[in-house]
């Protein structure tokens, strides 16, 4: 039995390895080169692309601006996409409606999103303005100060829907027994929230703060087809810094040492998000 | 139980196979059926790294070599040149180069000392002008075939001008009055698109050839050998001050404006001027087969400016291409095949930069670039692009540069950070 398990776990693992385990290897193992990408000699330099990277203020401000990006998604998609989930799940008319208007932009890439967005904020919404008159900025991608914002209108509206329907799958399990109970106990809606729904509701928190959290640490795509992680560098993600150092400025061994603390920052985050998360959840 | 194991070594065998199969094919995909023989059929694969002019060019070389030379099949990745094509090249210089690579002049100086490109033939550079070789050459050999060209500078709405009385200005006093008579008439002076970080790195190497390279041609390698630097360095502020000058004097939307966008303002009457390039004529035609546009070098602070020139279409081909014959007989076809040529030039709206080939596409700015060839005020910028490099150099200053011009940084901060980029200025 444990040969036929070993057997189908053996190809995953192969792919994983390969695909996975060996680049990062090979990336801590550059991180301490200045190879610059494509010239065969690999001068070891020890850790000085990662004291470089303290003093770097590019790299510091593509920290900055992630991480405002990941506490804006997280805090936003979780409150947002529970508010809508609890919504549907009260019975209201044409829920499946809803439900697939919502969820529909998740299906579409994050580069057509970007897209979209900028036609939005530059073409559509300003022509709103002319024809009702007003004077709203919508130019959102064009300042440093409201980059942000339209960044997070952007992606919290691709994915919103997405994490909903893992809310209202959570809301759905809940006993109804369990709602009677504290009913009977007199407990009001908003105790029966508090006190039975986020508890009950807890590994489904952990599912989207940890996926929110860890996908929005790794923006990139949105970026591309939006801002170009501009104006300026005010949009530019970790991950974008990492590309366009590594390989738009042949600085591969200084890119793979951001992308080792990268890493490093998503295990942490994810292992303390998971601890944390896990030790809030209850059973039915 | 038999059952099970049964299904298991299936999957697994198709799961492995797959993986095999993943791991086996090359990025380049199946390069030969033959050995390259006159008559074999042979496959070559092709990395064209494209500006936005360029896309759909392989379908009419495709179209022109199956009638030549039927034997050989061009396998085409085509992608852009700005963002992917040196990603595609670091690709390819660890597992393998493609057998032919089309990029930009300044490719060559990136690539060829690397020893990954193959010599050019004469035969085939002969066919072109002799202005073609002059920047893809190191140490006497040709690696680039330079196939057609753009001109680069300040595009301007000749009936504007007509109807406004403004001459073309040669000095910034000229250039000046027109943006305050443009202002007094509620015309805005310059149409940009700054949210394309891409257009103000190429306005700033316009302006710098204008001020830095025409005055020290060698500013580029003394900047590296610590001799000047943009803090210290009049001219280089003044260049980088330009886009002030611009920012200043374009409309609020800049940074949220993309190309087409912003062409299609130019072509409306909506701006006066544009500091730009060929790719632009596109869309300018596109939109108004009839609008009237001519070009002028924006002016420097000594009224010599030139108007820029930059080689485009580079092909380049690999030092270890196992099918050089086939190879030379696409090189043949680009060079021989004055059709196809004329095709791609008026597709492009390009300048050739093969003899005897001339575009037949109407270009209104035709009669001011003949005039400023005629007066030898033309300059190439790959002298430019070759000393300060794009990737990682003036990408990254051009980032800098919208930094300072929505306050973000102070101009000081702006020289520096170009300044401590002095190492990524190379490609070598």
């Amino acid at each position: 039995m444990s040969r036929q398990y070993l057997a189908l776990v053996l190809p995953g693992f192969i792919i994983f390895t390969i695909g996975l385990i060996i680049p990062l290897f090979m990336a801590v193992r550059y991180s301490f080169t200045s190879w610059d990408g494509m010239s065969p000699e690999k001068v070891f330099v020890g850790f000085q692309n990662y004291v470089e990277l303290m003093k770097d203020s590019d790299f510091r401000d593509a920290w900055w601006f992630t991480l405002k990006f990941t506490i804006g998604n997280t805090i936003i998609q979780n409150v947002v996409a529970l508010l809508f989930a609890i919504a549907l799940d009260s019975g209201i008319k044409a829920q499946k409606i809803y439900r697939t208007i919502l969820f529909v932009p998740c299906l579409i890439s994050a580069l057509v999103v970007g897209f979209v967005w900028l036609k939005m904020f530059s073409n559509v919404l300003p022509a709103l303005n002319d024809f009702l008159g007003t004077n709203i900025n919508f130019l959102l991608f064009g300042e440093k100060k409201t980059v942000l914002s339209g960044l997070l209108i952007a992606n919290n509206w691709q994915w919103i829907g997405y994490w909903m329907l893992i809310y209202l799958a959570g809301l759905q399990s809940v006993p109804s027994d369990l709602y009677e109970a504290a009913k009977v106990d007199g407990a009001g809606a908003v105790k029966r929230f508090f006190n039975v729904t986020i508890p009950m509701l807890a590994p489904a928190i952990t599912i989207c703060v940890v996926g929110i959290t860890t996908g929005s640490l790794k923006v990139y795509d949105l970026l591309v087809s939006s801002t170009k992680g501009g104006p300026g560098r005010a949009s530019t993600s970790m991950i974008y810094q990492t590309y366009t150092t590594a390989i738009n400025g042949r600085q591969y061994g200084y890119g793979c040492a951001m992308s080792v603390t990268l890493v490093i920052v998503l295990l942490l985050v994810a292992l303390v998000q998971v601890k944390g998360l896990k030790s809030k959840e209850v059973q039915a | 139980m038999r059952k099970q194991k049964l299904v298991s070594l299936m999957l697994v065998t198709a799961m492995t196979a797959s993986l095999a199969a993943g791991c086996g094919s090359t990025s380049g995909g199946e390069k030969s059926e033959g050995g390259g023989g006159s008559d074999e059929k042979v496959t070559l694969t092709v990395l064209a790294g494209q500006s936005t002019t360029d896309a759909g060019i392989e379908d009419m070389i495709d179209e022109a070599l199956a009638e030549k030379y039927p034997e050989i099949t061009l396998e085409w990745e085509c992608v852009d040149w700005g963002n992917d094509f040196q990603p595609k090249m670091q690709q390819y210089m660890q597992s393998g180069l493609p057998d032919i690579m089309i990029g930009k002049a300044q490719d060559v100086a990136t690539y060829a000392p690397q020893g990954v490109l193959g010599e050019i033939k004469g035969d085939y550079l002969d066919r072109g002008l002799d202005a073609a070789r002059e920047n893809v050459t190191f140490d006497g050999k040709t690696y680039g075939l330079v196939y057609n060209a753009m001109y680069q500078g300040v595009y301007y709405n000749k009936k504007m001008f007509k109807d406004n009385n403004w001459e073309i200005p040669k000095t910034q006093d000229d250039l000046k009055k027109i943006i305050d008579d443009c202002k007094a008439k509620k015309i805005t002076p310059f149409g940009s698109h700054m949210v394309d970080t891409w257009s103000i790195g190429n306005v700033t190497m316009q302006f710098m050839m204008n001020d830095v390279f025409n005055k020290d041609a060698q500013w580029g390698d003394k900047f590296r050998d610590g001799q000047t630097s943009f803090s210290d360095s009049k001219e280089a502020q003044t260049a980088y001050e330009y886009n002030k000058l611009i920012f200043d004097n374009t409309f609020p939307e800049t940074f949220s404006t993309e190309q087409t966008d912003c062409d299609a303002k130019m072509v409306q009457g909506e701006v006066a001027m544009k500091v730009s390039g060929s790719w632009s004529i596109q869309n300018f035609l596109d939109i108004d087969e009839n609008f009237e546009f001519g070009i002028f070098p924006f002016p420097n602070q000594t009224g010599d400016s030139k108007l820029i020139f930059e080689p485009n279409i580079t092909v380049m081909t690999s030092a270890k291409t196992e099918h050089q014959d086939a190879v030379d007989k696409v090189l043949d076809l680009l060079t021989s095949d004055k059709d196809l040529a004329v095709e791609i030039l008026d597709y492009t709206k390009t300048a050739s930069m093969l003899k005897d080939v001339t575009p037949t596409f109407p270009n209104p700015s035709q009669e001011d670039i003949d005039k400023y060839a005629a007066e030898g005020n033309i300059v190439d910028v790959t002298l430019g692009n070759n000393q300060l490099v794009w990737g990682g150099f003036q990408e990254e200053n051009a980032k800098d540069i919208a930094a300072w011009l929505q306050g973000d940084e102070s101009f000081e901060e702006c020289l520096k950070a170009s300044d401590d980029r002095v190492d990524a200025s190379t490609a070598n």
